[in-house]
Formats: C-alpha cells, structure tokens, sequence
C-alpha cells in the first residue's frame, strides 16, 4: 500500500491560514489503512487545526468529509461534494489524491496534509516498511522475494557492500542488510544458484527515467458514467 | 439489503459482471428470471461496474456511504449511581478475575469520589489540616 506520514502541524498551518473555510479531506484506502489519512485522521486534524492558538487572526473555518478513493477522477467529481463557501481543500490523501483532487476541482487549491512517504507493507500491527520502488521491471523472482532496490540502502545489484555487518545495514536504526537477507533466503530456497546469474544491467527507463509513466487498459470506460459519454 | 443497488435503467445486459475485476458480480439465469448477484467480501468498490454500465444503472453511492449493520447485542450494566452505560456482564467478569477482585458498577467520576469518602483524611483540605495541626 501507499504509505503518508502527517505533515509538521506548523507547515500545514502556514498553508491553510490565507483561507477563510477549508474542507479537510480524508481518503478511504490506503492512508486509511496505514492510519495517517483517513476520516478519524481527517476529524482529528481538523479539531487541531482549530485551535485559536496557531493563528495570529481568525482560524479557517474547518468542513471534514472523507471519499473512499480520492484517485479517482470520474468518482471524486460525481461524488464528492465541495460545501459552499469552501475556498481551500487540505487532503489527506497520498500525491497521487491530492493531484487528481486538483485536476478535479480546478482552480480550487488542494493543499496536502501528508508526505507520501513510500509502497510498502505491515510487517506486525502498527508498523509499515518500505519495499517497493515501482521500478517497472521486477526482479523479485532472482532475489528470493526481497527487493534490493527497495531495501538496501544504496540498491545495489549484486551482493552486500562493506557496510554490512553482522546481517545489519551501516546506515543504522537495526536495518536489515537486504543482501544478507537475499541470500539467506536462497539457500533456504535451495535456489542460491539465483545469485550467481549474470544480469543485463537494469533499465531504468520502465522505473520513470522516460518520463511520465502510464497504463492504459483498452476496453474500459465505454459507459455512460464516463465524462466523455457525459459530455456527448 | 446489498450495497450493491441498481435502479430501474438495468436491462440486465451484464456489462458490469463482465468488467467486475473482482468477480464481486455473478448471475444466475433459472427458468424466467435473471437476477444478478453481488458478494461484498470480493468487492474491492472500484467502481468499474458503474463506469461500464451502458444504462447508469448502478448506484455506486450505496458503496461509498452505506447503512450500518448490527452485529451482536449485549447486556448493558450501568452505574449504580448516576445510570451511565459501563460494559457488559462478559466483560466486567473478565476484568474481575484478572484482578482478582470484585468491583461495584461506578463511572470515572462516581469511582473516584467512592474512593476519596472511604479515605476521609486524603479529602480536601483534610490533610493539610492534620499536618498544620502538628
């Protein structure tokens, strides 16, 4: 899942304080899930955000709502409603949510409440680790399931750097060492011979080098729901 | 009630069992009818049905923002003082024989004041009292 991190309070008190009623908009899915943008996030927010303190003037008027998926352009514009009055949108949303807000709602600004911060997975109740980059050419099946661009530090390809002791990371913290877990893994696998196969070196076109990246799937939104068969 | 809802535009033309990428949506034809069905533990309410649907027939809404549903229905013990719910039977049995102890049914508030009578030097005012008197 897509992973976000609040933003410090005082950033998003400096970006909301121009406006006289913001709608606080928390997202149903992933930032939900991972418990940093969703509705009780969203309240939460808007009750701190109140407060009288953090402003040298009158606060914002705060309006909270809350849509399953705010990266859904069709769904958000046939589903969210904006209060009248509302002159600034604070999503909780991943950027991902915020820009397809800001397509949605042009030209009313979307100011975001998070820092996406990575994909990644929960690996024990409460706690979220990055473990995908979104590369566009996955090698997970070489390295016994690990990702190394994700999970080592310095997203090497072929093995544990020096920095690598006793199955932890140089950079600190008690991060694994990715490679030391790759090959653990193998061998336990009986599939270490994985490591020994010479690759081409990556292309990293696929991982966004060539620019904007897009997936079109033919065959969908052909029906009346859709803007264009709206508009026609 | 499914929250899955169509209105009177469907025609049953099955675009959105087609394009459910879920498998959330299935039919059955028997004898004279057609009637679609809807699983919500496979929804990922992606909304693709409603995108599809030729007819605007899917009332995507009732997914987004729907009824509440009552799961399970428990007795209730109330404080003994003021009648503010406190928790069920089930579970004052179980915080009992973790502190092995009984407890009478207070709020906060009541518990609070039910401890400060039954130490009446620690009251306000009390100790400061008995100290000024040394």
């Amino acid at each position: 899942m897509i992973v976000g991190d609040l933003k410090p309070l005082e950033e998003i008190v400096s970006a909301i304080k121009e406006y006289k009623q913001v709608l606080v908009l928390g997202c149903g899915s992933c930032v939900t899930v991972c418990l940093s943008g969703g509705e009780r996030e969203a309240e939460q927010l808007s009750r701190e955000l109140s407060l009288l303190q953090h402003y040298q003037g009158r606060p914002p008027k705060f309006e909270v709502g809350c849509i399953l998926r705010q990266c859904e352009r069709d769904l958000v514009i046939e589903y969210q409603d904006i209060p009248a009055g509302t002159d600034a949108v604070l999503s909780l949303a991943c950027g991902a949510g915020v820009q397809t807000l800001a397509d949605a709602f042009e030209p009313l600004p979307v100011i975001p409440a998070l820092n996406t911060t990575f994909l990644g997975a929960s690996d024990k109740p409460g706690s979220w680790t990055e473990k995908c980059k979104g590369c566009g050419d996955c090698i997970l099946i070489h390295t016994g399931g690990i990702c190394p661009i994700a999970r080592c530090a310095k997203s090497l390809f072929n093995g544990p750097c020096g920095g690598s002791q006793g199955g932890y990371c140089e950079v600190g913290e008690g991060i694994p060492c990715a490679w030391t877990q790759i090959v653990a893994r193998l061998k336990k696998m009986d599939k270490l011979h994985h490591y020994e196969e010479i690759h081409a070196p990556k292309n990293w076109q696929p991982g966004g080098a060539a620019g904007l990246r897009k997936r079109v799937r033919t065959g969908l939104g052909e029906g009346s729901n859709t803007k264009q068969n709206k508009n026609s | 009630m499914s929250y899955f809802r169509v209105n009177e535009n469907c025609n049953g033309c099955l675009a959105c069992v087609e394009n459910c990428p879920a498998s959330a949506l299935s039919f059955d034809d028997h004898n004279d009818k057609r009637t679609l069905n809807h699983n919500m533990t496979k929804c990922a309410r992606c909304g693709q049905c409603w995108r599809v649907c030729p007819q605007a027939a899917i009332e995507f809404q009732h997914l987004l923002v729907g009824q509440w549903d009552e799961v399970i229905a428990l007795d209730l013990i109330h404080c003994q003082v003021c009648g503010e719910p406190l928790y069920s039977p089930a579970y004052r049995q179980k915080v009992e024989s973790k502190l092995k102890s009984t407890s009478e049914a207070l709020c906060p508030k009541h518990r609070q004041s039910d401890a400060a009578s039954k130490w009446p030097l620690m009251g306000p005012g009390k100790a400061t009292a008995k100290l000024g008197g040394k």
